[in-house]
Order: structure tokens, then sequence, then C-alpha cells
């Protein structure tokens, strides 16, 4: 029952899941932290107001967010195809992850800018910083705990929708809980498979938890 | 006269939703190279609103700033910002950057004007140890007393060689005696670089200790302005009067104002004195004036209140005195003290004492 092969196999699920994971968080924040910059940049109150690019970035983000993980992984598959060249598989998965990913972390980065102390945004445009200087040096500085909080919990999400992908062909642990655990009636397969996802959500919240606290200066 | 800062029929309104607020009404104002001005009224009478008009972070709805004779409004963007390296500024809530060490945040300004990083480090480290904190350049904000973070707000302020300071009640979150230090602090750095130093403040205190010139807001209105010592000798209008021969504070202005409408119908049945204020100027508070005046008249007179402060290192005071009932006698006694030098005025009902 339990053979090296299925070892193996577990051993590579892990490698997949963390795979698709980090891959998907760094591309999805390629695309998520400009967009959520925008957002909280061109909102009232932002530094630069700019009512119709709000309006059509929050409707397009709002749109995104509401399609279901699941939905989205078959609604864009051509678009899978064309990028990875097939839509099973964990590369593959990347892809949705991405689009999903993307939406969610705009929101979570546009949060975390909202609340840079007014103040210190004032100072700086008293001082002639232009938007982007303000962006650059003291949006995202003084903003920098609450983006790594907020990374954390987007790194945790992604691992939660990469188990999910594993259903419909999509790799890694999450794949394999399906295949024995609900296919084959393993359900041991299945519990070691889960114990390993919850072990790894763990340790992406230690970790992504102790470099929020190494990196802030507010405390003496 | 060259005024480094004019400000010429400012209005500025904000409109909400369903109401439109008109913070300011029409001000009219200079500021001279290398003085210290102040900027005195209660909270929410638009004071912080027109030091922002100073350097555009608000845009007046209508008027004129002008700054060196430049009108700010014929500026572009960039042109604005790089103005704005010119004038400073500093807050009560000093609005470091929180993440980043006291030395980053000196070099801040320099960095935005693309200084090179060890040249602006050198100009940081000389202004730490202008404003006295040399041994804190690696420490952050959050290690520091709020004196502490104002002095690193007034370095950072002073990075990019601005001809303008604008204090925004910059001693308001500090007490009394860091307050004192503060201002010291500016005083000296007034004298020793000529900077021209705005001060918007509630706290008399702060505007007789450093301020040379004030100009007193009331509702989005100036309603006086001049030299301190003017003001404080004949303050005309009602708020320069609660400032001057009351001492209170602005906040303090609408209490007073209630406790005197209360007060009206008692005050009527009782007999009133004809009062006088004379403020003291500094070679007259040697000489024993009302001593001698009721030797003189050979009178006595009520002292109602009296007090001297030191201001600006000149002992100054004033005295609130009840004359007697005799009309003649009393402007004999006004007569007298005037010639002595004094500065005498008739205090109205509508200043407590």
């Amino acid at each position: 029952m339990w053979t090296i092969e299925v070892w193996q196999m577990i051993g590579r699920g892990i490698f997949e899941s963390l795979y698709m994971t980090l891959v998907s968080t760094l591309f999805g924040y390629v695309l998520g932290l400009p967009w959520g910059v925008v957002l909280a940049v061109t909102d009232e109150g932002g530094i630069k107001p700019n009512r119709p690019v709000y309006r059509v970035l929050d409707f397009i983000t709002n749109i995104m967010r509401s399609i279901p993980f699941l939905i989205l992984l078959i609604l864009i598959i051509p678009l899978t195809r064309m990028i990875v060249g097939k839509s099973y598989g964990s590369t593959a998965t990347i892809v949705p992850l991405v689009v999903s990913a993307a939406p969610f972390i705009a929101r979570m980065v546009e949060s975390s800018l909202k609340e840079v102390d007014k103040g210190v945004i004032e100072a700086a445009q008293s001082m002639g910083a232009d938007t982007f200087q303000i962006i650059l040096h003291v949006l995202l500085v003084e903003a920098r705990v609450s983006l790594v909080t907020g990374a954390t919990i987007c790194l945790g999400t992604i691992l939660g929708y990469s188990a999910m992908a594993g259903t419909v062909g999509g790799g890694g642990l999450g794949s394999i809980a399906i295949q024995y655990g609900y296919y084959r009636y393993q359900a041991d397969i299945m519990v070691v498979t889960v114990v390993l996802l919850v072990l790894l959500q763990q340790i992406f919240q230690l970790a992504g938890m102790t470099i929020a606290s190494g990196i802030d200066r507010r405390r003496s | 006269m060259d005024y480094i800062v004019e400000v010429q029929h400012l209005y500025k309104t904000f409109r909400t939703k369903d109401a439109q607020v008109e913070a300011l009404r029409d001000i009219n104002l200079q500021v001279e190279k290398g003085d210290i001005y102040g900027i005195i009224g209660m909270s929410g009478a638009g004071k912080s609103t027109l030091v922002r008009c100073l350097n555009y972070l608000e845009v007046p709805t209508k008027g004129s700033v002008l700054v060196e004779g430049q009108p700010l409004s014929e500026l572009s963007g960039p042109q604005l910002r790089k103005l704005r390296s010119q004038i400073s500024m500093i807050f009560q809530s000093f609005n470091l950057l929180m993440q980043k060490s006291v030395i980053d945040n000196v070099c801040f300004p320099l960095r935005i004007q693309n200084m090179k990083p060890d040249q602006a480090r050198a100009k940081a480290r000389q202004l730490l140890s202008v404003v006295g904190l040399s041994d804190k350049e690696n420490a952050f904000p959050s290690q520091l007393s709020g004196g502490q973070m104002q002095r690193v707000a007034i370095a950072r302020a002073l990075a990019s060689d601005p001809k303008i300071l604008l204090c925004d009640e910059a001693t308001s979150a500090l007490d009394p005696q860091t307050t004192q230090q503060i201002l010291e602090l500016l005083k000296k750095i007034n004298e020793e670089t000529g900077i021209t130093i705005i001060i918007i403040t509630h706290q008399m205190s702060v505007v007789r200790d450093i301020c040379n010139h004030v100009a007193i807001i009331e509702d989005g209105v100036l309603v006086e302005n001049g030299l301190v010592e003017d003001i404080f000798n004949h303050p005309k209008s009602r708020a320069g009067r609660y400032l001057v021969v009351e001492g209170k504070d602005p906040d303090e202005w609408e209490k007073a104002r209630l406790d005197r409408e209360r007060r009206r119908g008692e005050k009527d049945l009782l007999h009133e004195d004809r009062r006088i204020r004379i403020a003291f100027s500094s070679n007259s508070s040697f000489e024993p004036v009302i001593g001698n005046m009721v030797l003189h008249f050979g009178t006595p007179v009520n002292i109602l209140r009296a007090d001297t402060r030191d201001v600006k290192g000149v002992a100054r005071g004033q005295m609130i005195l009840g004359l007697p009932e005799d009309r003649q006698l009393q402007e004999e006694m006004i007569a007298w003290l005037i010639g002595r030098g004094l500065a005498v005025e008739e205090v109205d009902d509508d200043v407590d004492y």
C-alpha cells in the first residue's frame, strides 16, 4: 500500500503544489501590484484622483472577483491553451490561478495603500514629490508590513485554489487527494495529502508573519 | 517693501454633497522676508486651510497667493513642485516616515530632488546636529519622544534649504516645556538662516514668544493683523481683545462670549466704574506709575487685574484699572498716564478681566 511509488507521487505532489502556488503568486503580483496601486491612487481621496479610471478598474476587478474559480478555470481554457499549449497539468493551472489571484491581490494592495497616514503623504507633497515618487518612496514603504501580511493571505488562498484545480487535472496535492480519496476510496492517502496541505498553509503563514514583524520599524 | 508671501482677496469654499462651507473669506496679508509671522485662531477657523493655500496643497477658490511676487496659480505642475521644495512645512502630528530611520527621513526631500545618497547623508548629518539629534540618526521615529520627532521634522524641512517654513500647529501636540524648546530652535534657525517662518497656532503664548507679526483669524475672516507689539498694546478687534486683554486662547472665546451674555443682566444692576487698560512698555515698567498717580491725585484707583510677562526678553505688562466716579478726574488721570508714555484705552463691556 505505502509503497515507494506512492511516496514519490506525494513528493511530486508537494513540489507541484509549491510550484503552482509560488509562481502564480509571483505573476499575480506582477499584475495585481500595479493594478492595486492604480486603484488606490485614482480613488477619491487618493493622491491622483481620477474618477473614470477608478470606476472602470473597480468594475473590472469586481467582475473578475465574482467569477467562481472553478468556472474561471474552464472558461479560460482557450487562453490557457494559447499560453501553455495544453489545458491540464500544473503549469497550465498557473494561468487561471494568476487570472483569479490578480484582482484579489489588487484589492489587498489597494486596501494596504489606503491605510497609509494621509499626513505623511501630505508632507511628501509639501516637499514637492510627484505622484510616482510618493508611490515609490511613501506608499509602498509605509505600507510594507500590511503588504506582506496581504501577500501571506494571498499565498494561502492561492494554495487552496491550486488544490481545487486538482479536481480537474491540475496536478499537485489536491489532484492526489481527489484521485485516491474520492475515486479510489483510499482515505489514508487523502488524509496524508490534506495534512500536508495544512502543513504548507501553516508554513506560509508563519513565514509571512515572521517577515512582516521583522520589517516593521514602528516598534522600538 | 518686497514681500516674500502675499495673499490677496483669498477665498476658499469647500463643497460637500448638499452644502458649501466658506472656510476663508477675503483674506489679505503680507509677510516680509525673514519675518516670523503668526496666524492665530480657533480650531476650525480656517487657519490650516490658509497655510495650505500658501503652497497650493489647497487651491484657493478665488484670489491669489504670491510667493516672491510669483502668482502660484500661474505655475505648471512641475514648476509648483519645484517651488514647494522652497516652502517646507512641519505639522502637528510630525508626519515622519515611520518605516524609515531618522537620517533617511531627513534625506527624503533630498532624494526627491535626486541628490546623491552620500551627499544627502552628509547634509542630513549636519542638520541633525543643528537640531541636536546627532546621536539618533539610526533610530526610528517610534523610538523618539514627540519633541524629538518634531526636531527630526524640522531637520527634514530644512534639508532643501527652503526660503519659507510653514508650521501647522507644530507645537500643539507637545508639552509646554518641549514647546518652549522647539520655539527656541525655530527662533535660532530664523536668526541664523534668515528663513521666513509662518506659524499657525491656537496658542497666544506661541505668538507672544516668537512672532513679530500676527494675523487673527475668526470664522474664516482675518479680523486684525499687524505687529505683535501693536496688537498687544492696542487690540482693535474683539478677538484681539480676548487674546491680549484676557489672555484667552481662541478655544476659550466661545465660552467667554456665552459667559458674558449670561452675566450681562446682573451686571446692569451693579454700579459700573469706568475701566481702562494700560499697557506697559519696556521703559515704563520700572517706574511705580500707579503708585505715583494715586499720590499725585490723592484718590485711590481700583486695580482689577494686573500681570506682566516676559515677551521676547523684555518685561511687558498690562493692568486694568477701575477709575473713580468723578468724570473730570477720570480724564485727568488718563491724560496723566498718557503723559507717562503708557498706552491707555477704554475697556468696554465686551471684555472680562
